[in-house]
C-alpha cells in the first residue's frame, strides 16, 4: 500500500512537471516562429523560455527527490522506533516476571541474562544512531594513530561471530601474505571498529542460514590496504550498487523485507572511511550472488 | 480459565518471555517465528487455538497480512495484536484487518494478561449462545433449537466432532472447523444414510432460496473430506450422490 502510493505522488509530480515543461517549450517553438524576423526580441525570448524550462524540470527533480526522501525517512523511523521499543518491551516483561513470578535461581539467571543482552542490542541502536549523526559533522575529532590490520580484523570478526552466533567456518579472515607489520593504516580505532561490524553485520544479515563470509586484505600499491568482505548473500542489483549507501536508503525486495535495518550501516561506512581518506564500494554479481564489500584506507606512513 | 494459545513473535526474547507467562498462568503457548508458520498452522494443519497474539513487524508476511488472509480463509479465531506501532492510523489498520484487540509495545504484563483473558472470556461466552441461543427467533426456524441440542459431541467410526467448540478430532488430529464447514456437517449427520441435494443443503444450512451456483458446496465437502476421510479421493463417509447431492454414513461404505 505504502509502494503504491509512493509511486501515486511522483507519478503525479513528474506527469506535471513533465506536462507544464511541454507547455513551455511549445510556447517558445511558436514564439521563434512569430518573431524569427525580430532577432531582439526572439533572442530574450528564447533565453527566458530556457529559463522557465530549466527551471520546471529543475523544481520537478527535487521534488521527486523530496518525496523519495520523505519515504525513507519514514521506513527508518518505523525501523528505529521497532529496534528500540523491542528490546525495552522484552526488558520490561522480564523485569515484570521476576517481579510477579516465583520464580527458581536458574530461571531467575537466565532472565538476567536475556535482559543484559537486550541492554546491549538497545546501545548498539543508540550508538548508530548517534554514531550517523556524528559522522556528519566536520568538525569532529578522529583520534588517529597506527593501527595493526590484523588485530583490528581479528576482533571485529571475534565479535560478529559470537554477536551472531556463528561457528568458527562461517566467517574466516586472511591476511595477504605480508609480513604483519607492513599492514597498518592510520585512523580512529573505535571508528574503524564501527565500520567493520557494520560490514560485517550486513553480510550475515542479508545472507542464508548458513553464511560463508571471508575477510580478505588486499595491498594493490604501497599507500593503500584494502579490507574485502566477502558473503554469500542475496547480491545487490547492479542498479543499487551506488544508492546503498545513501542515508536511510534500503533496496526494495522480498528477500529485504524479511531483513530488519535502519538503512544507515552503509551510510555510516562509507562517511568514516571517507574521513580517513579512504573509499568504499560494493561488488555484487547481481541479485542471489552474493556481495563483496571492499573498504580503502590509506597505510600507514612511518 | 484454560486456553490455547499461539504466538506469533519473531523476536525470540519476546516469545520466550510471553511464553513463560502464558504457561505460568496455566495457557497452552506454542510459538510461530514468522506469518507463513503461523498461518500453516491454522489454517493448513488446522491447529486449534482459542487465542492469536500476533506481532506486526515480522519478516516475510507482516501482521496486519496474516489478520487478513486468516479472515478471508473464515477463519474466526480471537486476535490480539501487539506491535511496536502505536500511532492511531496503525491502530485502524489492525482493526480493519480483523484483529480483536491492539496492544502497544511496551505493555504491562498484567494487561495482556486480562485483555488475553477476556478475549478467552468473549469467546466462551458466544459458545453459550451458540449452543443455547435466547431469543426467540432462532426457534421459528427449521433449525430449532432442541435439533440444535440434538448432539453438541457427535462420534462415528473413531472419530469426534464437538459442535460446540467447533472441533473434529480424526485420525489422531484435531481440526478446528468453520462455523460453516460444522453446520453443513451437521446437516449431513442430521440425515445421516439419506441423500441430501445440493438445493437442500443451500436452503437449509446456507438459508439461501435463490438459484444460487451450488458447486460453492463442494468445496466445502472437499475441505470435510481432507478432515475425516483416510484418502479424500476414496471418501469413505461423506459420498457424491452424483448429479444430485451428498450422502453421510457413519460407518465406512463397501
Amino acid at each position: 500500500m505504502r509502494i503504491t502510493s509512493r509511486k501515486r505522488t511522483i507519478a503525479f509530480a513528474v506527469t506535471l512537471g513533465v506536462l507544464v515543461a511541454a507547455v513551455a517549450l511549445a510556447l517558445n517553438i511558436s514564439w521563434i516562429v512569430l518573431n524569427w524576423r525580430e532577432v531582439v526580441p526572439l533572442f530574450l525570448g528564447v533565453l527566458f523560455f530556457g529559463f522557465i524550462i530549466a527551471g520546471v524540470i529543475l523544481n520537478t527533480i527535487f521534488l521527486v527527490r523530496e518525496v523519495r526522501r520523505n519515504e525513507q525517512q519514514d521506513s527508518f523511523l518505523n525501523a528505529v522506533t521497532h529496534e528500540l521499543k523491542t528490546p525495552i518491551t522484552s526488558i520490561r516483561l522480564y523485569l515484570e516476571t521476576l517481579q510477579q513470578r516465583q520464580l527458581d535461581e536458574a530461571q531467575r539467571r537466565e532472565f538476567y541474562q536475556v535482559m543484559l543482552q537486550d541492554t546491549q542490542r538497545l546501545m548498539g541502536t543508540v550508538e548508530q544512531v548517534l554514531r550517523a549523526a556524528r559522522v556528519t559533522q566536520k568538525d569532529a575529532t578522529l583520534h588517529r594513530s597506527e593501527i595493526d590490520v590484523g588485530p583490528l580484523i581479528q576482533d571485529a570478526v571475534e565479535l560478529a561471530r559470537s554477536r551472531h552466533h556463528l561457528p568458527a567456518g562461517a566467517m574466516t579472515w586472511e591476511l595477504d601474505g605480508k609480513p604483519a607489520e607492513q599492514l597498518s593504516v592510520t585512523g580512529d580505532r573505535e571508528e574503524l571498529s564501527a565500520v567493520l561490524s557494520n560490514v560485517l553485520d550486513n553480510a550475515v544479515k542479508y545472507s542464508p542460514k548458513d553464511p560463508h563470509i571471508r575477510v580478505d586484505v588486499v595491498t594493490p600499491d604501497l599507500e593503500h590496504v584494502q579490507i574485502k568482505v566477502q558473503d554469500n548473500g542475496i547480491g545487490i542489483p547492479t542498479g543499487e550498487l551506488k544508492r546503498v549507501f545513501k542515508r536511510f536508503y534500503r533496496v526494495l525486495s522480498p528477500a529485504t523485507q524479511q531483513v530488519k535495518g535502519s538503512g544507515l550501516g552503509l551510510f555510516i561506512v562509507r562517511a568514516i572511511t571517507r574521513r580517513h581518506g579512504g573509499r568504499t564500494w560494493v561488488e555484487s554479481e547481481g541479485a542471489g550472488k552474493g556481495t563483496t564489500v571492499t573498504i580503502e584506507l590509506p597505510r600507514y606512513q612511518s | 480459565m484454560t486456553g490455547r494459545i499461539l504466538v506469533v513473535e519473531d523476536e525470540e526474547h519476546l516469545a520466550r518471555g510471553l511464553k513463560f507467562n502464558l504457561e505460568a498462568e496455566g495457557y497452552k503457548t506454542e510459538v510461530a517465528g514468522d506469518g507463513e508458520a503461523a498461518l500453516d498452522l491454522l489454517l493448513e494443519q488446522r491447529a486449534a487455538f482459542d487465542v492469536l497474539v500476533l506481532d506486526v513487524m515480522l519478516p516475510g508476511k507482516d501482521g496486519f497480512t496474516v489478520a487478513t488472509e486468516l479472515r478471508q480463509a473464515n477463519h474466526y479465531i480471537p486476535v490480539l495484536m501487539l506491535t511496536a506501532r502505536g500511532r492511531p492510523a496503525d491502530v485502524l489498520k489492525g482493526f480493519a484487518a480483523g484483529a480483536d484487540d491492539y496492544l502497544p509495545k511496551p505493555f504491562d504484563l498484567n494487561i495482556l494478561l486480562a485483555r488475553i483473558q477476556s478475549l478467552l472470556r468473549r469467546r466462551e461466552w458466544s459458545r453459550v449462545l451458540v449452543n443455547d441461543p435466547p431469543s426467540e427467533s432462532r426457534l421459528a426456524e427449521p433449525r430449532s433449537a432442541d435439533v440444535l441440542r440434538e448432539f453438541d459431541v457427535y462420534a462415528f467410526s473413531g472419530k469426534q466432532v464437538d459442535f460446540g467448540t467447533l472441533e473434529l478430532r480424526a485420525n489422531g488430529k484435531i481440526f478446528r472447523l468453520t462455523l460453516m464447514e460444522a453446520e453443513l456437517l451437521r446437516h449431513l449427520i442430521r440425515n445421516s444414510g439419506k441423500i441430501v441435494s445440493r438445493k437442500q443443503i443451500l436452503e437449509e444450512v446456507w438459508g439461501l432460496h435463490e438459484d444460487t451456483d451450488t458447486r460453492a458446496i463442494d468445496n466445502f465437502i472437499v475441505r470435510l473430506r481432507k478432515y475425516i476421510e483416510k484418502d479424500p479421493t476414496k471418501p469413505q463417509h461423506l459420498l457424491t450422490a452424483r448429479g444430485v447431492g451428498y450422502r453421510f454414513l457413519p460407518k465406512p461404505a463397501g
